[in-house]
């Protein structure tokens, strides 16, 4: 304050009236800023967010920036990469042989670990993880609870610390429950929905606490400064703040100026910029997934435009199903247009637990126009191929307004005209295309011949119901409008297979169902996985700490991070 | 005068009434239902919870019980709750104005602080350089973009020369206390300023040197100069203060405008006021929150034209309300 009552005094050219109001402004605006003061101990990382999520509770809201709400909601379990779990507020992995799994699979008995408490003092009990249930169960509550509680009967306090959990029939996703818990004596009832406080900002166990949310500007966490976990996780920085910047490439320019220590998040298509940038010798670090992550499927539909007694016309024989996928340079695609980031990957099972290994169809064009001609497909007018007069011609179709997409569609396009099939690229918007049965959903109705859209990257094949969506109860019709199935693709062996893997607690015998129905898929191709995208994070060389040791990225180790100099 | 006011106040009340019905249809009308994002199977919400909302928000509702339900509330204050947030519209509004109106506020004083010399100067020095490069400089303000102008800037003083912060209106790494936090302050609004004013400076600077130049030919300037009069003085107190009246109009005039360009500005400099708010709740199809924004755009509407019409007769003693 006193370097400006000098520079004010020191220039004779301003009025006394100016002066005085430059005084009255300078005194506003000090006033306006808050005078935080912490110790410097650990610092704040600064965090940019580029979608602003309507709450942080998981449990209320689904938009990507609630995926943050960890750093004060723990879980019973956390997922590592390979798709096995590791208790967190749990004490152990209920298995068999520790009597947490009995009735044949149909009951579990989740135990917490002994001492941990709420930010606020009080003790996490079982109480908390019925009322959870209790919550989800209500009609009148907001919770958007993943679909794994469909299979969740009833949830009981054996004692302080044991809740038994009564499933209606086995689930082996059992563990991914609860990976958000609510402190019951927040609440009074359980019609909780999303204007409650603890809908927006909750109370949680975490290295973190949520302080502030400032709509449309920021979301502030401090320490907890009584973190039941000190000693595994020291929690050194003194809290988090995220900035939301909407604009996500501002915020990554932003970024690389030092402005933010990270960015929430980075695709796919900004990491060939990043990489560069750090190896240009711009201050950041980039890491890269090493194992596969969320793949572009090629969808097939096997009926005749919604029709489910007469197979495609064109897509209905398995060998243009090879053909196609022998014709497609997949090398191509991911070393011109994805500038490399990207990986080959032929599975539809390709992270965390059923992760099964298939080589992606080798690049082959004399094999497939070999199949095509000894199937019958005889080469046409124009080169394109036609059989019993129907033309191998089809409509090829994604979300509109993905310039990369469009790029592989015409490479796409191309591989697939020299052996004698034609594909005209007619994009869509994403409503018209992942629309409701009721809304005509193009996918839906079966209304498609080739459609192309990124899918699958799971934990276990139970979340989403990733495996399950390729079974024949799923086939979306006119009588069954929720079925989830984009290729409208029945097969029995398939339906046996996932449905004995999803419902049996050995994950050996799992893994080896899954790692079979991997392999029909891949012969049958009612989809063809195009590539694997490439998956990373980056963040500036201050801050220290990042590692990644859980399934779903940096974000999880947030109470190890500090700030450097 | 008084019974003016009233009487302009009363039409006001059948205009916003109109204009009210027109917004809310107009929402109505937009593709994608406000529960389109999760009918779209993307998020966790299932069918019946969809239909389960529907209810809660009245949305099966007939129109005209919608629009009644609305318009009451706001009338009585409950202007509905987010669908996004669950918060009340009315809150949430005013948790964002303060940083709206202090943006527009700065761009407004700043246009006038520009437009009035230039523009005297201009027309006082007609056909001079001075006046050639303004009329330039303020055609191409006219013209310009104010995002692109917005994205250059930002391009240019963040991200190549790093003199100015990219977003936000506070250093959020540092303690804002002394001298520093003026600084970090005004840092951060040097540029939202300049891209929210750019075009209300251009055009008032026009308007001020046109309705100059029209009453330095007036016959009562003639005889002020001829009388002795200090050039100053004809100026600013004879010459001015009679053009100063069409433009105090466009000036008034000009605030609904600039609360309308704090949208792109909010949204380029990632500040949190209720611009961008606006533009999040249509990308949510947020309707409380935006039928809310939109009732208050048109208040201020018609209270400026309002306020532009009664300042005119204080100016005016040749102006009389019958």
């Amino acid at each position: 304050m006193s370097s400006i009552l000098e520079t004010v005094r020191r220039a004779p050219h301003l009025g006394r009236r100016s002066l005085l109001a430059v005084l009255i402004v300078a005194a506003l605006v000090v006033a306006g800023c808050s005078s935080g003061s912490s110790k410097q101990s650990g610092g704040t990382a600064l965090v940019a967010m580029t979608q602003e999520p309507g709450g942080m509770n998981r449990l209320f809201n689904d938009q990507s920036g609630s995926f943050l709400s960890f750093w004060a909601q723990e879980p019973l379990f956390v997922a590592l990469p390979d798709g096995s779990f590791k208790p967190v507020l749990a004490a152990e992995l209920p298995s068999e042989q520790n009597g947490g799994i009995t009735n044949k699979g149909k009951t579990v008995t989740f135990k917490l670990r002994n001492g941990i408490t709420w930010s606020d003092g009080k003790p996490l009990t079982a109480a908390d993880i019925k009322f959870t249930f209790d919550v989800i169960e209500d009609p009148k509550s907001s919770a958007l609870p993943p679909a794994a509680y469909d299979l969740v009967n009833s949830v009981d306090v054996v004692d302080e610390l044991t809740a038994r959990v009564r499933l209606s029939k086995p689930n082996p996703f059992y563990l991914g429950l609860f990976q958000q818990i609510l402190p019951k004596h927040k609440f009074d009832s359980t019609a909780v929905t999303t204007d409650h406080p603890q809908a927006r900002l909750p109370l949680g166990t975490g290295p973190f606490v949520f302080k502030d949310f400032k709509e449309g500007d920021k979301i502030v966490l401090k320490r907890n400064e009584s973190y039941w976990n000190r000693k595994a996780h020291p929690v050194r920085l003194d809290g988090i703040t995220l900035k939301i910047t909407p604009d996500a490439q501002s915020a990554i320019s932003a970024f690389r100026r030092g402005e933010f220590d990270t960015v929430f998040f980075v695709t796919s298509g900004d990491l060939p910029d990043l990489t560069k940038a750090r190896d240009d010798g711009e201050p950041i670090m980039v890491t890269l997934q090493k194992t596969k992550s969320h793949v572009e499927w090629l969808w097939l539909n096997q009926s005749d435009n919604g029709d489910h007694s007469k197979p495609h016309p064109v897509l209905g024989d398995p060998a243009v199903r090879e053909a196609i996928d022998l014709g497609i340079d997949r090398k191509a695609v991911i070393d011109q247009v994805l500038k490399g980031f990207g990986t080959l990957n032929g599975s539809v099972f390709y992270s965390g637990l059923a992760a099964t290994e298939i080589p992606a169809a080798p690049f082959d064009p004399k094999r497939a126009n070999q199949i095509l001609d000894e199937a019958g497909w005889k080469r046409g007018s124009g080169g394109i191929r036609a059989k019993d007069g129907v033309r191998a011609s089809m409509r090829f179709q994604t979300v509109t307004g993905d310039q990369t997409r469009e790029l592989y569609q015409q490479l796409i396009q191309q591989n697939l005209k020299s052996i004698g099939v034609e594909v005209k690229i007619n994009n869509v918007p994403s409503n018209l295309m992942f629309g409701s049965y009721q809304e005509s959903g193009r996918l839906k109705r079966g209304n498609f011949d080739i459609m192309m859209s990124r899918d699958g990257y799971t934990v276990d094949p139970l979340e989403e119901g990733w495996a399950a969506n390729f079974t024949c109860v799923q086939v979306p019709s006119k009588s069954n409008p929720g079925g989830e199935s984009e290729t409208h693709w029945c097969n029995r062996e398939y339906d046996g297979l996932v449905k004995e893997a999803g419902s049996s607690v050995d994950q050996a015998r799992r893994k080896q169902l899954y790692a079979q129905a991997a392999q029909l898929f891949a012969r049958e191709r009612p989809a063809l996985p195009l590539y694997s995208s490439t998956w990373g994070w980056t963040w500036s060389n201050r801050l220290k700490g990042v590692s990644k040791e859980y399934f779903d990225g940096i974000w999880r180790g947030a109470g190890d991070w500090y700030l450097a100099g | 005068m008084g019974t003016y006011v009233i009487r302009r106040s009363l039409q006001a009340i059948p205009l916003l009434i109109g204009i009210s019905i027109v917004i809310f249809l107009m929402l109505q009308m937009t593709p994608g239902g406000p529960l389109a994002s999760s009918e779209a199977g993307g998020g966790r919400a299932t069918a019946e919870r969809t239909e389960r909302l529907r209810e809660e928000f009245g949305l099966d509702d007939p129109l005209p019980v919608q629009y009644v339900n609305w318009a009451g509330g706001i009338v009585t204050g409950d202007w509905g709750t987010s669908y996004n947030t669950g918060r009340p519209v009315l809150g949430t509004i005013l948790d964002r104005l303060p940083t709206t109106l202090l943006l527009t506020g700065l761009a407004f004083v700043i246009a006038l602080a520009i437009a009035l010399p230039v523009g005297i100067l201009a027309a006082t020095r007609q056909y001079s350089v001075f006046d050639y490069v303004s009329s330039g400089v303020s055609f191409v303000g006219v013209a310009i973009p104010s995002f692109w102008f917005g994205l250059m800037l930002l391009y240019l003083f963040s991200f190549r020369l790093g003199w100015l912060p990219s977003s936000g209106l506070e250093d959020l790494r540092m303690q804002h206390v002394g001298p520093a936090a003026l600084w970090d302050r005004a840092s951060h609004l040097i540029m939202p300023v300049a891209v929210l004013s750019l075009i209300a400076t251009a055009q008032l600077t026009r308007y001020v040197r046109g309705s100059m130049l029209e009453v330095l030919h007036e016959d009562y300037v003639r005889t002020a100069r001829g009388s002795g009069l200090p050039e100053r003085s004809v100026i600013v107190r004879h010459a001015f203060r009679n053009a100063a009246i069409p433009v105090v109009t466009i000036a008034v005039l000009m605030v609904p405008e600039l609360f309308l360009g704090a949208v792109i500005t909010e949204s380029i400099f990632a500040i949190s006021g209720m611009g961008r708010l606006f533009i999040e709740s249509a990308d949510l199809r947020d309707y409380p929150v935006l039928l809310g924004i939109l009732t208050i755009a048109a208040v201020l509407v018609v209270l400026a034209n309002l306020l532009a019409d009664l300042l005119y007769g204080l100016l005016d003693p040749r102006i009389s309300y019958g």
